[in-house]
């Protein structure tokens, strides 16, 4: 059911989870900002001009909010005193945070590891079986996991080189179409997932979201 | 099980008739039993984007009573499993029917014996469009990337919205507690749609919440016809992000269909554009839509059998 405008969280408000890294956050706020800003084709004459500052204004406040570690961390207890969230959400956020390679050097570890799945992709060659995969009109997430694991690649070497969560990777690749993010924000996820894999992202997306829209 | 899709928006021009035209086609050709129903009443011409002269019977026998069965003025088409119900012969004055003559034919648009009932409407936000709209299991919008036809998709989306929400509250008698709200809601942009929904689960819980069910239930998608590449690709999916986010019923965005400058000479030309240049951008947009409406599967590539 559909909240109030007015009373929807900074999660619920960029649609993404509690557990969002800061990547995602930055990439919601992305989005939905091509939608509510003022040049914006999708909101064209929608708003009065005193409600579409306020929409705007209470975006820029959660961005600033859930991208700084500190505020988050404050906000959430807030919300966790509040009852909306569950308690166990602070533990599961640590679980995620706890993910050694993004800990350290994170620029050293994204390229280390980048390197690492280029070196799986030329020995094993994507060549065939991707071509054969973006030919044809409709691509699954199961095809994309099939890929993937043919070239021997883990899913947390997807999540080091892209930042984009396990959990949205995961529905990514079951279809789960409950769990999956946002149509806006799931472009821009399965582009990064093709840069990865060497794909052609603009194929990718298309049958991706083509076999989504059947089901 | 049977659907019905109204294929509307606020604007003339925007390609819903050849929309429509097209689907059924291609609907018709995936075997399925189909039926065109022409509701621009006053200005139809569904007939013509199917390559044929103007019909001989139509929505109009059915009204004057000439006959008393719809189906029986469901004509074929020159392409197998189509059918068309023409309103040619309806003249102006019954784009203004009565009510009593509205519902009848609305009753008997919903009972009619095919698998896709597609109901192609006129532009504007008149009662009758709107009701009409309303018969759909699955309502369409079409608008064209362009900021004015953007502003007056929103217009019919509100105007939609409000009707079916008044529809309702008249039917539980409820509909002079809410009639000034409603008139403020109806006036400038789509000023916080959700509030008046909100008014009335405050004041009844009960009762607010049947309405909002009542709106949740509806079920609308939306087309982009005419797209040339001027705006980004995402905008379908911005702007249903938009109406999922401020209003109750789902929207769905169906796809971009590309503009292509031959549309209009075939038409000219009677010829029937789909059946002449199947290997189009434009064509292949389309077969995609009657296949997300048909929902068509396909099975993921097995590795084993590739390596
Ligand atoms: N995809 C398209 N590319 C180019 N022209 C189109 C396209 N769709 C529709 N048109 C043109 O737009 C005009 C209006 O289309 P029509 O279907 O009659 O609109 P409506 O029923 O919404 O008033 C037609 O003359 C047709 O030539
Ligand atoms: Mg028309």
């Amino acid at each position: 059911m559909i909240k109030k405008f007015n009373d929807l969280n900074y999660y619920e408000l960029l649609k993404i989870q509690y557990n969002a890294s800061s990547f995602e956050v930055r990439q919601a706020y992305k989005n939905i900002l091509a939608i509510y800003e003022e040049s914006s084709l999708a909101t064209y004459a929608l708003f009065a001009e005193d409600e579409r500052k306020a929409i705007l204004g209470k975006i820029e406040k959660a961005f600033s909010t859930l991208i700084d570690d500190e505020k988050r961390n404050a906000y959430d207890k807030s919300l966790v005193d509040i009852g909306e969230i569950p308690k166990n959400l602070l533990t599961a956020k640590e679980r995620q945070k706890a993910i050694p390679l993004i800990q350290v050097n994170t620029a050293m570890t994204k390229d280390n590891n980048l390197a690492r799945i280029r070196k799986k992709i030329k020995e094993q060659g994507t060549g065939k079986l991707a071509s054969v995969m973006l030919n044809r009109d409709f691509i699954s997430g199961q095809d994309l996991k099939n890929l993937r694991e043919s070239l021997g690649i883990e899913l947390e070497e997807v999540f080091e080189a892209t930042k984009i969560s396990p959990t949205a990777l995961e529905a990514i690749e079951r279809d789960d179409l409950t769990n999956l993010p946002p149509k806006i924000y799931l472009k821009s996820f399965l582009k990064s997932y093709a840069e990865v894999l060497q794909l052609d992202a603009k194929q990718l997306v298309e049958g991706y979201v083509k076999n989504m829209e059947k089901s | 099980m049977k659907r019905i899709y109204s294929i509307g928006g606020g604007k003339g021009g925007s390609g819903k008739s050849f929309i429509a035209a097209s689907l059924g086609i291609l609907l018709a050709k995936q075997g399925k039993k189909v039926v065109l129903v022409d509701l621009d009443l006053g200005a139809s011409n569904l007939h013509t984007l199917l390559g044929q002269r103007i019909p001989q019977r139509g929505l109009d026998a059915f009204i004057d009573k000439t006959t008393n069965s719809l189906e029986d003025v469901a004509l074929s088409t020159t392409i197998p499993n189509l059918y068309l119900i023409s309103s040619t012969k309806c003249s102006l004055e019954i784009a203004n029917l009565f009510y009593a003559q509205k519902l009848k034919v609305i009753n008997a648009i919903k009972n009619l014996p095919f698998a896709y009932v597609l109901l192609d409407l006129g532009p504007g936000i008149n009662f009758n469009t709107l009701d009409f709209f309303l018969i759909a299991t699955e309502g369409l919008f079409v608008a064209t990337p362009e900021p004015t036809a953007i502003e007056n998709t929103f217009v019919f989306i509100k105007s939609i919205y409000l009707r079916k929400l008044k529809l309702a509250l008249k039917e539980a008698n409820m509909w002079h507690i809410c009639q000034e709200e409603v008139a403020q809601l109806s006036k400038g942009a789509l000023k916080s749609p959700l509030d008046l929904i909100n008014i009335l689960v405050g004041r009844n819980l009960e009762n607010g919440t049947v309405f909002k069910d009542l709106l949740s239930g509806l079920k609308f998608s939306l087309i982009l016809n005419k797209f040339r590449g001027q705006v980004t690709e995402d905008l379908g999916e911005q702007l249903v992000e938009v109406c999922n986010r401020h209003l109750y019923p789902s929207f769905d965005f169906l796809g971009n269909i590309s503009y292509d400058s031959r549309v209009y000479e075939s038409i000219l030309a009677r010829n029937i554009f789909i059946r002449k240049y199947p290997y189009t951008k434009t064509v292949s947009d389309l077969q995609n839509m009657a296949r997300r409406l048909t929902g068509e599967k396909q099975q993921p590539i097995q590795i084993k059998a590739l390596k």
